[in-house]
């Protein structure tokens, strides 16, 4: 019973429905319970919140990244999934404090100073929180300063930093300038991301690791995670 | 963007001689072709002309039984003949129907809208009167309001009514275009329940190269409210436009109605 509930979570994440009204990527999916609907069972019998997120959320993600990378899925696909999840964790949010589950850690994202588009870290923050970090947005059009204060108060193991522009790339290098000069740049781990970025790019400014999608960004704050750990 | 398939209609001549022939497979060929191409609905139209005035009521009965024995998609009767509509209405099975039209013009208005009222069928609306087609915004807006106060009265809902702002060929003159795109748009302001339809061909009439015509109208039409289109669902390059349309006017959510037709191999660049 538990099982079957886990996996029609599941089911429902890869088919990125919220709601009973809602489409799925498959046809004929409208009228049958979406994940919000069977979080809120779930609850209500008492499923383990660990095995929603882990069994019904993440491996449902987990199958939408592997959907995405092959191509099978595009962007609307991906991010239905995503909003799917972030649904999810939304009506599980209230219940994990009392419930003693960890978070996996806390990320600050931002996109950076000069830079409008929020699209992309938006996905990424949804993956994370679906992967269960403890996700803080700071927006978009963030200057170096306003995160190093925000790292400073806000204490996170990672900060997360976007840029689409190649005008605007240059803050991410100032931000974390300005962390080293405050201090800070050996209290968290960073991440960049953005279509203007890449790897490369990513070592020359002496960031801890660059995401090519929010996949990818999941998959490298979890081997991050696991370093720190060792 | 609901789609009704034109292909069924007896101003075609293969389809006349088929309609004649009582040819059962050509004509339902046609019918499951156009079910497979993607129609919601399949207009039927089986006026023959002078000559067989008397007999459309029994054609149109049969067509319309041997079109339903191969689907299930909701047909529209296109006549503007009670009688005709009515042997048509004897032989349907089926809960959803449409009936293809009615205009201003007192008499039909009447019989055909009580017709429509008593099978609660949805109703294709012309947006002239017994005048042939106004040149006009104002003078088409006018008959729809004579329409929409009738067949409410006879009991059919705003929204059971498609109103079609009409199209005249664009070659005979360059300004009716925008009196159909401004029409159609007049419509959805004043009768936000109700529907519109367009029949897209005649705008190209006379032109060459007349496909790329109609589907550069189909995307303007859709900006301004379109609702349903009349046309031959077989045209794959315009239904690729009608799912990227409706994609791009907001009625696809996720991009899944463009995404799934991209996945079944169906959109053409």
């Amino acid at each position: 019973m538990t099982e079957d509930l886990l996996s029609l979570i599941k089911e429902n994440v890869i088919q990125g429905r919220i709601a009973q009204d809602d489409e799925g990527f498959d046809e004929g999916l409208v009228g049958q319970p979406g994940a919000s609907e069977l979080t809120e069972k779930a609850l209500t019998e008492g499923v383990n919140l660990e095995d929603i997120i882990n069994k019904g959320l993440t491996e449902g993600m987990n199958i939408v990244g592997q959907k995405f990378e092959t191509g099978e899925y595009y962007i609307p696909d991906m991010l239905a999934s995503a909003e799917t999840v972030g649904a999810a964790m939304e009506i599980l949010e209230p219940h994990l404090a009392q419930s003693g589950i960890k978070s996996k850690g806390k990320i600050l994202v931002a996109t950076v100073k000069g830079d409008l588009h929020d699209i992309g870290k938006n996905i990424v923050s949804i993956l994370l929180r679906g992967a269960g970090y403890t996700v803080k947005d700071l927006g978009n059009d963030i200057a170096p300063q306003t995160i190093v204060e925000a790292v400073r108060e806000e204490r996170p193991q990672f900060l997360g930093m976007s840029a689409l522009l190649t005008s605007t790339m240059i803050h991410m290098n100032n931000t974390i300038e300005a962390l080293t000069e405050s201090g800070l740049r050996d209290k968290v781990k960073i991440i960049i991301g953005g279509a203007a970025v890449s790897e490369e790019f990513a070592q020359s400014i002496g960031a801890n690791g660059y995401g090519a999608d929010g996949f990818q960004a999941v998959k490298i704050m979890d081997a991050l995670r696991n370093s720190m750990k060792g | 963007m609901i789609i009704i398939g034109e292909n069924i209609n007896a101003s075609n001549r293969s389809v006349a001689e088929a309609i004649v022939s009582r040819d059962r497979e050509f004509l339902q060929g046609l019918a499951r072709a156009q079910v497979t191409a993607g129609a919601d609905f399949i207009d039927v139209n089986s006026s023959l002309g002078s000559g067989s005035i008397e007999d459309e009521p029994a054609t149109m009965g049969w067509l319309v039984e041997a079109v339903q024995e191969v689907t299930d998609r909701p047909l529209v009767i296109d006549s503007d003949r009670p009688e005709v509509i009515e042997a048509a209405l004897r032989r349907y099975r089926g809960e959803r129907l449409m009936i293809n039209s009615v205009t201003a013009q007192p008499e039909r208005l009447a019989s055909i809208g009580s017709l429509a009222a008593k099978r609660q069928a949805w109703v294709i609306a012309l947006a002239m009167g017994s005048e042939g087609i106004p040149s006009t915004v104002a003078e088409r807006l006018a008959a729809c309001d004579q329409i929409m106060a009738r067949l409410t009265q006879l009991g059919l809902e705003a929204e059971q009514i498609f109103f079609d702002p009409l199209i005249l060929p664009i070659a005979v003159d360059s300004h009716q275009g925008m009196v159909s795109l401004k029409t159609l748009e007049q419509i959805k302001s004043h009768y936000p329940a109700a529907k519109t339809v367009l029949g897209l061909s005649n705008i190209s009439y006379g032109l060459p190269l007349r496909k790329l015509i109609n589907r550069a109208f189909l995307l303007m039409a859709a900006y301004a409210g379109l609702d349903a289109v009349i046309l031959n669902p077989l045209d794959t390059k315009m239904m690729s436009f009608i799912k990227a349309a409706d994609m791009l006017t907001g009625k696809d959510s996720s991009c899944r109605g463009y995404t799934r037709a991209h996945r079944k191999g169906i959109l053409e660049d």
